[in-house]
């Protein structure tokens, strides 16, 4: 695949030849809402370079689970375009994880986990084994016969994420996945994730609100304007890997990281909390 | 289940006996009218002996099952295409508006002029209440669906094979065992009923005609051995509901 020089959130990256996974050009989403129309993404431009693990972060209400929902097919109303040009290399295009989470109660986690293979026909067997392996890695073997209402919070995070996984996804879209949970139990699934994804080649999405999180996970953080939401700032997280969730934290070049991703969002949070009602934030801001 | 409320499950029905016995025992209520429990379990053990008291009780049963599943199969199935097709709904609906709120009784002069008067027009009667209770509550549980799972299930590009069985299916079964628990009562009821009217069998025979005769006694022994019959029912209700929902955790009132 050619290198895609002609778009600035692609070249802005320090690296050599990163080959565009999802190209988003012009991107338009409005929605009908109680005062007429509600523009909730307007002009998104943004290349996710295949591979790439792609934090997004942005206030409350910016658009960032409308924006994966788009990438995800389920809003099929919108201006713009959403090219996704990765190597699927025979495995399902994109899955998504739901900001509510969305395991079935119905299903025990194994079922949970194993559901993407068994709805593609994929013999049962396979189904299981695979599952297995994605629920041994996040420790929840124990619970394969369990219901998900018999679980904690983190471990049905954790269900969720092995859904996911289990699917082998080309693209996965993550939207906030470990939002609801305590520092600690964060911190234990972040790591969990990072080996996982460590270990595959897979292009990930994650939004999330937190700056700590975004930094510890992502290759690259894209921070989201106020709505309508835009693509701000995108800055390049040159931290070594593997990385440990826990012990970044005190790292100086994570703590110079957050200050400038801080820096870009706090004037978004600021202008929320100043004027509910803003016309579209100023253009050209980022650094 | 703790242990206090297990006593107590078993307390009331018995409390409520012993006091009705001793009340007519203290003659401060006129046993004409309400004899005392142990006349009564003398009455009907002699019925289970002499009267066949065994065969209308299996009479009823018999005609409340069949009404039943005569009832619950096609509403449970006709409901659940209204709530998953649109346009089945769209046609479907106003026909359903026009006939619910009719009351059902009124309806049974009409079955008996279309069926004649047999065992057939009893089903027909006994099956309507379930039949309504579960078409609308199968369509509801089916609407009702969160939003979330849908959307889970077309991320994963779920075929419709896959979704009616895994996801449509599943999240409709609590909402329909509540519709199936209404149903049983509506279901019990229908049965007694037309047995008073046209019934030569069955409990609601038995009380009535005992009634007729003024033997309140074997009235209600009748009443008590139906009161029993309803108890065991609505009990299977929440073995049939742990089947059923096993994802789902109950405190069951019983
Ligand atoms: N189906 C819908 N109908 C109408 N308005 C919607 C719909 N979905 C989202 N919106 C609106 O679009 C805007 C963006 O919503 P979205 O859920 O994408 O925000 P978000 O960035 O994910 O917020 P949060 O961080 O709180 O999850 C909000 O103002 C929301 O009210
Ligand atoms: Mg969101």
């Amino acid at each position: 695949m050619p290198p895609e020089s002609d778009d600035p959130a692609v070249t802005s990256g320090g690296r050599s030849d990163p080959a565009v996974g999802i190209r988003i050009c012009g991107l338009n989403k409005s929605f009908d809402g109680p005062e007429g129309e509600l523009v909730a993404l307007a002009e998104i431009d943004l290349g996710v370079r295949e591979g790439e693990f792609l934090c997004i972060v942005g206030p409350s209400g910016c658009g960032k689970t409308t924006l994966l929902r788009i990438l995800a097919g389920l809003e099929p109303q919108f201006g713009g375009s959403v090219d996704f040009t990765v190597d699927t290399d025979g495995k399902p295009l994109q899955s998504m994880v739901f900001q509510e989470q969305g395991v079935f109660p119905w299903l025990t986690v194994l079922e949970n986990a194993a559901y993407g293979l068994t709805v593609r026909h994929v013999p049962k067997d396979r189904c299981r084994a695979q599952a297995r392996d994605y629920l041994r890695k996040l420790g929840l073997s124990a619970f394969e016969a369990a219901y998900p209402s018999q679980l904690s919070g983190g471990m049905r995070q954790r269900v969720n994420l092995a859904r996911a996984f289990v699917n082998d996804p080309a693209v996965l879209l993550m939207d906030e996945p470990l939002g609801a949970l305590d520092e600690q139990t964060k911190m234990l699934v972040q790591t969990d994730l990072l080996r996982l994804w460590e270990g595959s080649n897979k292009t990930v999405l994650f939004i999330t609100h937190s700056l700590d999180e975004a930094i510890v996970l992502g290759d690259r953080v894209a921070v989201m304007s106020n709505r309508p939401g835009r693509i701000k700032t995108i800055l390049d997280i040159d931290l070594p890997r593997p990385r440990d969730a826990l012990e970044l934290r005190n790292n100086e070049r994570f703590l110079h990281l957050r200050r400038q991703v801080w820096d870009s969002l706090r004037e978004e949070v600021v202008s929320l909390e100043s004027d509910e009602n803003r016309a579209p934030v100023a253009a050209g801001a980022a650094p | 289940m703790r242990r206090v409320e297990k006593i107590l499950v078993v307390a009331s029905p018995v409390g409520v006996f012993v006091l009705w016995e001793i009340l007519a025992y203290l003659g401060w209520i006129d046993v004409r009218i309400l004899p005392p429990p142990s006349s009564v379990a003398i009455t009907m053990v002699v019925m289970f002996g002499e009267e066949g008291l065994l065969d209308h009780t299996a009479a009823t049963l018999f005609r409340f099952f069949i009404g039943m599943a005569v009832g619950v199969v096609p509403g449970v199935l006709i409901g659940l295409t209204m709530g998953i097709f649109r346009w089945f709904r769209a046609f479907t609906n106003p026909l359903v508006a026009l006939f619910y709120p009719i009351p059902r009784i009124a309806l049974f002069p009409l079955v008996l002029i279309l069926v004649g008067i047999n065992e057939t027009s009893n089903v027909i009667m006994i099956a309507l209440g379930p039949f309504f209770t579960m078409l609308i509550s199968a369509m509801y549980s089916v609407l009702n669906i969160d939003r979330i799972y849908r959307d889970v299930a077309e991320n994963f590009e779920t075929g419709p094979r896959h979704l009616y069985t895994m996801v449509t299916l599943p999240a409709a079964m609590p909402t329909l065992m509540g519709g199936l628990r209404i149903s049983v009562g509506l279901g019990l009821l229908g049965t007694v009923a037309v047995e008073f009217l046209v019934g030569e069998s069955g409990l609601g025979h038995v009380i009535w005609n005992s009634w007729q005769v003024l033997s309140l006694q074997r009235s209600m022994a009748g009443l008590v051995v139906s009161a029993i019959v309803g108890f065991a029912v609505y009990l299977s209700m929440d073995l049939l509901e742990r089947y059923l929902v096993p994802w789902q955790k109950k405190t069951a009132p019983v």
